[in-house]
Parts: C-alpha cells; sequence; structure tokens
C-alpha cells in the first residue's frame, strides 16, 4: 500500500455534507476504511459514488467482495487504515504479427463490443486497448493480425453524419495501409445509420468493411461481443465481399450470425441479441459457430483491387425526419421548412401516405425546390402513391417515392446526396435509382417471413440446436497442437 | 487414514459453518414478472450459451472463474413459455426488482438478530461461468451483516445475510461433461443465504442443528417457501492446519455427519502428504510440465484411434498418489476427479503408478479401468525408462484426444504441486456415499461487482425498522419453552411447524388446557394418520380438533381410535 502522504484521497462521486466531510478526515476513493455507526463495523474499500444516488451513503467493498452502502451520520466513525487503488485493466499480452494471416484493422468509435465499469454513474464504458481485447478473445490471434484504433469513444446514440465521414476516412486509410478487411465497433442503436452512410460512401469497395457490436456489454460473461467480433474478424479477413455488412447474432443462441446488407438492415428489438435483421429481403449469408461462412445471395459484390477505392463522402446533414401518424400535426413540416432545412424524409403510412392537412406544407417545399422522400411507415414492402387519390396528390405536390428504402438508408442517402447536388430534378433521380442495395427491384416471399410463435412445426425451429458445434478451446497452446 | 467412526473433533480441531440457500414466498420472481413454477415437460424452446470471465471491479480475474472457463462448457437451456421470458434468457434488461421478497429478507435479518442491517440496497453480480445463470452472474443483494442464531446453547454468528436470484436446474451433461443442460424454470426464484462464520460449529451434531434452527426460523417466519428443492445447504468444514473447503448442494440434513467426517480424513490426509512430501525434499519445481507421448508403447490397436496416450513423471511421488484419502479411493483419484472435470477425459482414462499394486483401491472393485489390463509389469517397465522414474518416483498416464490429454495432465501437475500445502481451497461436490470430488476453485471476491442494470436501492428505512415487531419466539426460545413446560423434544417442535400446527398447539395448551404430549400426538400423529386414510386434514380449525380430543378422552380415552372413528366411518358416532 502506497504511503498516505505520497496519494491524494479524492472523494470521487460524493457530494454535499459527505463529501465535506471526507475531504476534512482525508478520505477518499480507495481508502481502506472502518466505519463504526452504533454496533455496527463495516471495513472494507471505498468505492466511487455514483452522482445520481443519494448523498449521505458511502459505499464500501467488504472482504467478501460485496459492496455496501452504510448511511452516514454524524454519530459514524470514519477512520482511515489503509489505502488500495482498484485498476481496471487486463493482463498484458504479448501480440506477435504472423506472416500467413491477413491483416485487419479494428476501429472503435464506442458502443459495447469493448466496455467497462464507469464508477462515476455506475454504468457502463467503453474500453478499448489491444490488450483487453486480446486478452479477454485470445482466439482472435489465431484468425487474423487484428489492430485495433480507438477513432471515437461515444455512444451510438450521439453519432452525427460528420462522424460518418471521418470514419469513412479513417477506413480508407486501413485500406491504403494494406487492411484485407476492416471492422468498426460501433454501438448498436445507429448502427443501421452508419451501414448505410458508409454503403454510399465507398465507390468500388474492394475488400469488406464489418460493422459490428454486443447487445450484452462486454463485462458480462455472457456478453455477445467475443463471438460478433470473431465472425467479424473471419469475414474481414477471409470472405470475398466487398461490401458493407453488419454482423450480429443470428439467433438467440450463441452459434451463428447473419451478415447483412448495409443497407437492408434494421435494429428491431432494444435488448435481443439476434435485434438485427435484414428487411423485404434475406440476408447476404451466415458464419457458424465454427466460423464457415455460407452466403444465401448471389448479387453479392466479390473483393477487388483496393487501390481501385475511392470515397465519395460530401453530405449536407440538414435533413430531418419525420413520422406520419394519426393526429400528427401539420406545424412539423412547417417548421422544418422555416428552420431552412434543405430535405426530408418523410415515414407515410400504409403505402406512403401522410394526412391531407400536410399538403400546404407539401406545397410549400415543393415551391422552395426542398426534396421530401416518403418510405413506409410498415418498413416492409414499397411506396406506392398511384393506388389511392391522397397518394396521386402528394405526387402532384412533388414527393419523391422511395420504394422500398428504409427509413435509416433514405435519410443518409438524402445526406449523402444533397452533399452533391441541390436541384430536385438530380435529387429525384439519385433518390429513385438503386445505388447500394437500398432499392431492390422486386421483393420475395422469403423477405418477410416473420413468426408470429403460433406456426405449426415452430417448436422444430425453437429447440433445434447447433448440429455442428465447435469444440472447446483453451487458448493459444491447445489451438497450435491441433494444427 | 484417520477412522473416520473414531474421530475426536476438538482434537483435529474441526470448524464449520453453513450457507443455506433458502428459497423465498414470492408471487414472482426476483428479477422479471414470471411466475416462481417449475415445470417438467418437454420443453417449449431451447437455446446455447458459451461463457467467458470478465474483470473483477478491482481489476483482476478471478482464479476460479479462470478455471471455470477452461472447463469450456457449452450450455444449453431449457425453457417454458409459461414461466421463462426474455429475462431469464438474458435478452433483456431486468425489471424492478421484487421489493416485497427484498423486505422479507429484512424481516428474516430480524429473526437471526443482524446488528448491521444495510440501509441501501445495492444489487451485485457473482460471477457464475457453470451455465447455471444465463447472465453469467448471479444477481444478489447484501441486507444484513453480523447476526446470531443458539445452537444447543451456544451462539453461532451469522455472517452475512443476502436476498437472490435463485439459478437454473442442472439436468445432465453430455460429451465427457462438456455439454452442459439447464432447465430455465427455477432461474430467478428469489432466494435468502444465510452465510454462519465457519469456525463457529466444532462438532457435526451442532451443523445439523444449526442447519435445523435456520431451516425452522424460516417456516416459523413464513419467509420461507416450501416443497421440494427449496432448501439447499452449502456445508464449509476445516481442520487444524487444513483450509476451507466448500461441500456445495447438500439437500439432506442426515448426511452432515458423514460428510464431515469423510471431509475431516480427507484434509487430515492432505496434511499428512504435505509432511511426507517435505521429509522427502520435494519442491514444486521438481514437477516439470513435460508431457510424454507413449501411444506407441502400447500394445498396436490396443488405444482407440484418434486417441493418444500422454504420461508425466512425478518425482518423489512414490506410494503417495495410492494413499487413500477417503473410504475406498485414494490420493490419486482425488487428483484425477478434478482433472477430469475441468479437461473432459475420463477418470477410468487415468492412471497413476500405485495402481500397479494388487491393493491399489481401483482394483479392488470388480469392473477394472480401460488403462489397467494394459498396463502390465513389463509396460509399466517401459513407461518407466521413457520418463526416467528412479525408486522415489511416480508417473501419471492419461489417455484421450491430444489436445484434452495435455490439459488433463496440466492440471494433474498443477494439482500435484499444491499438495505441498496441504489442503487446497474447493467447492466440492457431495457424493452419495458421503465423499466429495472437485467441483471448482473456491469463488474469491473478484467474482464479484456492481450491477449496473439496478440503480442503488433506496428502501424505506422506518419499514425495515418496523419488520422487527413481526419478530415472534425465535426457534431456540420454543425449545426452551417446550422442553421446561411441556416436555416436548425439539424434533416434536420440528414436527408441529413442519405440519403448520404450532399455534393450534399453543391454543390447545394454554386456552384449553389440554395435556401438551396429547395436543402433540393428535396434531402429528393423529392428522397424518387420518390424512394417508384419505380424510381432508387441512380444513380441520382449532375448535373442532379441541371438541374432537375432548369428546375421546370422554368417551373412550383413547382420542386416536375416536378419530378414527368419527372421520372414516361417521354413522357409527
Amino acid at each position: 500500500m502506497p504511503n498516505k502522504k505520497n496519494s491524494v484521497r479524492e472523494p470521487t462521486g460524493y457530494r454535499s455534507k459527505l463529501r465535506e466531510r471526507l475531504i476534512r478526515e482525508k478520505i477518499g476513493v480507495w481508502s481502506v476504511v472502518k466505519v463504526v455507526r452504533g454496533n455496527s463495523i463495516y471495513e472494507g474499500v471505498v468505492l466511487p459514488r455514483s452522482e445520481h444516488t443519494a448523498e449521505d451513503y458511502l459505499v464500501v467493498k467488504v472482504d467478501t467482495g460485496y459492496n455496501i452502502g452504510v448511511k452516514i451520520t454524524d454519530e459514524c466513525k470514519i477512520t482511515e487504515i489503509g489505502y488500495q487503488k482498484g485498476d481496471y485493466h487486463l493482463p498484458e499480452i504479448d501480440v506477435k504479427t504472423k506472416k500467413e494471416l491477413p491483416n485487419v484493422s479494428l476501429l472503435g468509435t464506442g458502443g459495447t463490443v469493448a466496455s467497462r465499469l464507469d464508477y462515476r454513474t455506475g454504468s457502463v464504458l467503453p474500453a478499448f486497448t489491444p490488450e483487453e481485447l486480446f486478452s479477454a478473445v485470445p482466439e482472435l490471434m489465431n484468425i487474423c493480425n487484428l489492430t485495433p484504433k480507438k477513432i471515437y469513444s461515444i455512444l451510438s446514440e450521439n453519432f452525427k453524419p460528420e462522424y460518418w465521414v471521418k470514419t469513412a476516412e479513417a477506413i480508407l486509410q486501413e485500406f491504403h495501409n494494406g487492411a484485407s478487411g476492416v471492422i468498426i465497433g460501433h454501438g448498436t442503436d445507429t448502427m443501421a445509420f452508419t451501414a448505410s452512410a458508409l454503403s454510399f460512401f465507398f465507390k468500388d469497395l474492394a475488400a469488406p468493411i464489418v460493422i459490428v457490436g454486443s447487445q450484452r456489454s462486454s463485462d458480462r460473461p455472457s456478453s455477445d461481443g467475443p463471438m460478433n467480433i470473431i465472425n467479424a474478424s473471419t469475414i474481414a479477413g477471409y470472405a470475398d465481399l466487398a461490401e458493407v455488412v453488419v454482423c450480429m447474432h443470428g439467433n438467440t443462441s450463441d452459434t451463428y450470425n447473419l451478415i447483412h446488407r448495409g443497407t437492408r438492415v434494421r435494429k428491431m428489438h432494444s435488448s435481443r441479441r439476434d435485434a438485427f435483421k435484414t428487411l423485404s429481403d434475406i440476408p447476404l449469408g451466415m458464419i457458424d459457430s465454427k466460423q464457415n461462412i455460407m452466403f444465401f445471395k448471389t448479387d453479392i459484390k466479390q473483393r477487388g483491387n483496393t487501390e481501385d477505392t475511392y470515397l465519395d463522402a460530401k453530405i449536407d446533414p440538414k435533413v430531418a425526419i419525420l413520422y406520419s401518424y394519426p393526429g400528427c400535426n401539420p406545424d412539423i413540416l412547417n417548421s422544418i421548412i422555416d428552420l431552412g432545412y434543405h430535405g426530408v424524409v418523410i415515414l407515410g403510412t400504409g403505402l406512403g401516405h401522410v394526412p391531407s392537412d400536410f399538403f400546404p406544407g407539401l406545397e410549400r417545399a415543393q415551391e422552395q425546390e426542398i426534396p421530401v422522400v416518403i418510405v413506409v411507415e410498415p418498413l416492409f414492402g414499397y411506396t406506392n402513391l398511384r393506388v389511392y387519390e391522397t397518394g396521386r396528390d402528394m405526387l402532384a405536390l412533388g414527393v419523391i417515392e422511395g420504394d422500398n428504402m428504409l427509413p435509416s438508408a433514405a435519410y443518409a442517402k438524402l445526406i449523402w446526396t444533397l452533399g452533391h447536388t441541390r436541384n430536385i430534378t438530380e435529387v429525384k433521380e439519385i433518390m429513385t435509382t438503386n445505388i447500394a442495395g437500398e432499392i431492390t427491384d422486386r421483393e420475395l416471399n422469403s423477405g418477410y417471413l416473420i413468426m408470429q410463435g403460433i406456426e405449426e412445426n415452430i417448436s422444430e425451429i425453437t429447440t433445434t440446436l447447433d448440429p455442428n458445434p465447435k469444440e472447446h478451446y483453451w487458448g493459444e497452446q491447445v489451438h497450435k497442437t491441433e494444427e | 487414514m484417520l477412522d473416520p467412526e473414531t474421530i475426536s473433533f476438538e482434537e483435529i480441531g474441526f470448524r464449520a459453518g453453513l450457507e443455506v440457500h433458502h428459497q423465498i414466498q414470492s408471487k414472482r420472481k426476483l428479477f422479471c414478472n414470471c411466475k416462481p413454477e417449475l415445470r417438467t415437460e418437454t420443453p417449449d424452446y431451447m437455446f446455447e450459451r458459451r461463457f467467458r470471465p470478465v474483470l473483477g471491479e478491482m481489476g483482476d480475474f478471478d482464479e476460479g472463474m479462470l478455471i471455470e472457463y477452461e472447463k469450456g462448457y457449452r450450455v444449453i437451456y431449457h425453457a417454458y413459455t409459461e414461466c421463462t421470458c426474455l429475462y431469464e434468457q438474458d435478452e433483456q434488461p431486468p425489471f424492478w426488482p421484487d421489493l416485497e421478497a427484498i423486505y422479507a429478507g429484512y424481516q428474516l435479518a430480524h429473526w437471526l438478530n443482524c446488528s448491521a442491517l444495510v440501509d441501501v440496497g445495492i444489487v451485485a453480480r457473482k460471477q457464475y461461468l457453470d451455465g447455471s445463470i444465463t447472465t453469467g452472474f448471479q444477481r444478489t443483494l447484501i441486507v444484513a451483516r453480523d447476526g446470531w442464531v443458539e445452537v444447543n446453547g451456544k451462539r453461532v454468528r451469522i455472517s452475512n445475510l443476502t436476498v437472490e436470484e435463485d439459478a437454473a436446474r442442472k439436468l445432465k451433461t453430455e460429451n465427457f461433461g462438456r455439454t452442459v443442460y439447464y432447465n430455465l424454470d427455477r432461474l430467478g426464484i428469489p432466494l435468502v443465504e444465510v452465510i454462519t462464520d465457519h469456525l463457529d460449529c466444532t462438532n457435526p451434531t451442532d451443523l445439523k442443528k444449526l442447519g435445523e434452527i435456520i431451516g425452522l426460523t424460516l417456516r416459523l417466519s413464513g419467509i420461507g417457501r416450501t416443497g421440494i428443492g427449496s432448501v439447499r445447504q452449502d456445508v464449509n468444514i476445516s481442520i487444524k492446519g487444513g483450509d476451507r473447503v466448500e461441500i456445495k448442494g447438500v439437500q439432506d440434513l442426515s448426511m452432515f455427519d458423514t460428510l464431515a467426517r469423510h471431509e475431516i480424513v480427507r484434509q487430515d490426509m492432505l496434511i499428512q502428504i504435505a509432511g511426507i512430501l517435505k521429509e522427502r525434499g520435494f519442491e514444486k519445481s521438481h514437477l516439470e510440465h513435460t508431457y510424454y507421448e507413449i501411444t506407441e508403447e502400447f500394445p498396436s490397436d490396443s488405444i482407440p484411434k484418434g486417441l493418444s496416450v500422454m504420461a508425466i513423471r512425478l518425482p518423489k511421488f512414490k506410494g503417495i498418489l495410492g494413499l487413500e484419502i477417503q473410504p475406498g479411493k485414494d490420493f490419486g483419484q482425488d487428483v484425477f476427479e478434478k482433472a477430469s472435470l475441468i479437461s473432459g477425459i475420463l477418470v477410468e482414462h487415468m492412471y497413476h503408478s500405485d495402481e500397479l499394486s494388487d491393493n491399489a483401491q481401483r482394483r479392488r472393485n470388480k469392473k477394472l479401468p480401460f488403462l489397467f489390463p494394459l498396463i502390465d509389469k513389463s509396460l509399466d517397465g517401459k513407461i518407466c525408462d521413457v520418463l526416467d522414474i528412479t525408486e522415489r518416483d511416480a508417473y501419471c498416464v492419461a489417455m484421450g484426444k491430444n489436445s484434452w490429454t495435455i490439459h488433463a495432465m496440466k492440471k494433474i501437475i498443477e494439482r500435484l504441486k499444491y499438495a505441498l500445502d496441504g489442503v487446497p481451497q474447493e467447492t466440492r461436490r457431495l457424493l452419495p456415499n458421503g465423499n466429495s470430488e472437485f467441483l471448482r476453485v473456491i469463488h474469491g471476491k473478484d467474482r464479484l461487482y456492481p450491477d449496473t442494470d439496478t440503480p442503488a436501492l433506496d428502501l424505506e428505512l422506518q419499514r425495515i425498522q418496523s419488520l422487527k415487531s413481526k419478530v415472534g419466539k425465535r426457534p431456540w426460545e420454543l425449545e426452551k419453552e417446550f422442553s421446561e413446560k411441556y416436555g416436548l423434544k425439539f424434533n416434536q417442535l420440528q414436527n408441529l411447524v413442519h405440519e403448520n400446527r404450532l399455534d393450534d398447539f399453543l391454543i390447545l395448551i394454554k386456552d384449553y388446557n389440554i395435556k401438551p404430549i396429547i395436543a402433540y400426538s393428535y396434531l402429528t400423529e393423529t392428522l397424518k394418520h387420518l390424512r394417508r386414510k384419505g380424510v381432508n386434514t387441512s380444513d380441520m380449525g382449532v375448535e373442532e380438533i379441541k371438541i374432537v380430543i375432548q369428546q375421546g378422552l370422554k368417551k373412550k380415552n383413547n382420542i386416536y381410535d375416536f378419530a378414527a372413528q368419527k372421520y372414516l366411518e361417521p354413522k357409527k358416532v
């Protein structure tokens, strides 16, 4: 234990009276203290306190490992009897480059592929060092030479279109440095938006860009992150694929991941591992627990020469998304126009309709040449504004039919398009032309097989286990002897 | 080996304590709204997972957790629509905890005289990588410390009282124990864990009584759920010079005596072994991680295809692995059981050089393990040559898939190095004959870290205090009252409580002046007999019972016959 004089005591997270008292008594976080309250005695390490909780509690970690909150009253006696700083780190691992393995870069943007506890708020914060990654997931060392780099450390809900551009620039740099593939570690909330944007930004993409995250944070033994990153590394290093894809769990088991096209993927559940689904189509492929890759689609762009890849990431982020709903006030659309937005994506009900009291607003947008792109609120299926009168009126007011673009894809695409032109005819032309799989020319029955849990034979599906599970893994030494 | 039957507990320095896990009576599970019910039919759905250790809050991997990870389990869950939801599936964050269950924990704390009640509920995560909990950690909440109960006139300290979620039920294992099946129904049912100081019981009789006292407290307080599997006990045992060993999941209190004796002889023998090794000048560095592949030494075709045999040299170990450590089991077995659990190599596929002797424990059984008929004197000589075995040395052999075998060898060496230190801290599983086998390294504090999904619970301090008024007479107080006032024994008190007839008993003797032994035998034996004959006794109130007893006393002076006649042949009365 360090000498008391040499280490400063800071009662991190403690407030008001208790904080003053701790400072007065020279007790801080990591002090080993003895708290006497009436007949009770607590001995343990003072932990940082969450700023959002009651202010008169001291939290100590007692010898059994439990954390105990003690209400500190004037009668309590607190004495420092030692100091023991907690140090969150994983054992360092000496990582050697192996010539026979592909080079893959992992660009971290935050999120929970890797994360650690934050004592201040009591929640989970992203952590991202090569050491952490490799000691937590040693299998990675046998798949590829993985170079992790942190480009941001932000939660995905705080992402902005500008970050898509910076991310794209960082990716291009990695390709120029010889990466066989790039993985983006991303928070899952807005992962699909980034996937769409990157799909539009890259021209003649020659290698995979795999976006990955975890729905259970990596500070949990049950995290889906390790398998997701192992599978993403395999795709980035080996798959004959040159698209932006999302690689996340395919079902609730740790048995396979799905490979989703960036413009067709959507987060469809707030918390499940298998939240990510391809909408109105089937996924590009899957990767099983032994890292075998199988493709289901035949229109997959194959690897090429990375020197041909270039970035076209001009954007205009002044775009809004509007949701059409019963009672939706046209003021919202008018405000968007008044605020000087350059484009609007509207999730229209059914085939893409908005209430008819929106028409004056749409007319204003038309006059000011602000593109209004319609996608469907049902998420599956195409817009069609020729079936009903409302739709025909909307077309007459100049709205652009987004076909079966997902809202996230339409939003990213409009931002990207407006970065190139504000000419309404050109915008319309680009928005209605398929660029990166965001619009398909047909939808198959298999693109909408949403099970409801009552189908006959469903138990066959829900009770089927991995027929060929991966054998257990003890680390590198064992892996070598098997080869 | 000591004779288990003639141990002097005082001389050997026996110390023991309990960790009692008892389910709480509740309407819902602790962190979700599923019913706390068990299921046995075919599962509605299944899924599978794998687990990895994570860092403890102080920045360390828990050693026990790393060993758990080495086992590399593939975990398969059986799930039921009726009593499991996405929470048990670890597919969503917890709902707000069932505060009723948590307050029940505080109420129990009052019953157990805890002086330190925790003011703010902090949910912690306790890692389990065996798959028994889908998250990989059990959500647990300490509610009180520093209590006591009285056992045979002595105070036994209660060090901790926690409220936590129960784990899933293990169904079976496959693939040499590498694939584990669990039923998810039990996961999340609230339970209290009462931890007694593991130094306070000095003999098995007290230990058993302690279990009974705690069990009775849960019944009397109305906090405990009843039914099969609602209580499980872990027993902590140490002896002088030994260390704390936890014997896990004991459901039957009557096993305490045997298991305590068998653990004592084991620890005593491990201490003796450490002494012998020291005498022989053995040092840990003498054991080297050098594994010899000796498949070729075996007759061709005797070893199944794809498997290999490996051997390790154990300097200065001659005779040690053959020492009997628990009745019918030698030290070698104890080591093999641990290596087997972690690596997946069967104990039957391991062999040590002391087993060449006709006297070897496993040779006394009629069924000889696989390697035994193959290793004769001449092969033994060859192996000794390969490994350079001298007179004082021993060796171990294991057969299996190459990588698994290496792993087993590694574990054997690590365990034997520890032999010099005596008794390793372990969690062990009780076997039906009272022996035990390795389950895991004892879990340390590094496996605990705060739950980030549930903010600290600000509980109502007034309500916690007011729960004290609900505390009734404790079991040891009742025990005294029963023996002094009514001439009844502790087990008779237990019977009344288990029949839910304690209150009726007290009314009968206090308000109606019925003799205690008559009231007792009617409420327990007579009612039980009537129930067996098909009479619904649960609706019988104290008034009805009083009348039957009084009439029986008057008419025949044989209450049992009278009651039988009244309920079974009502027309005759």
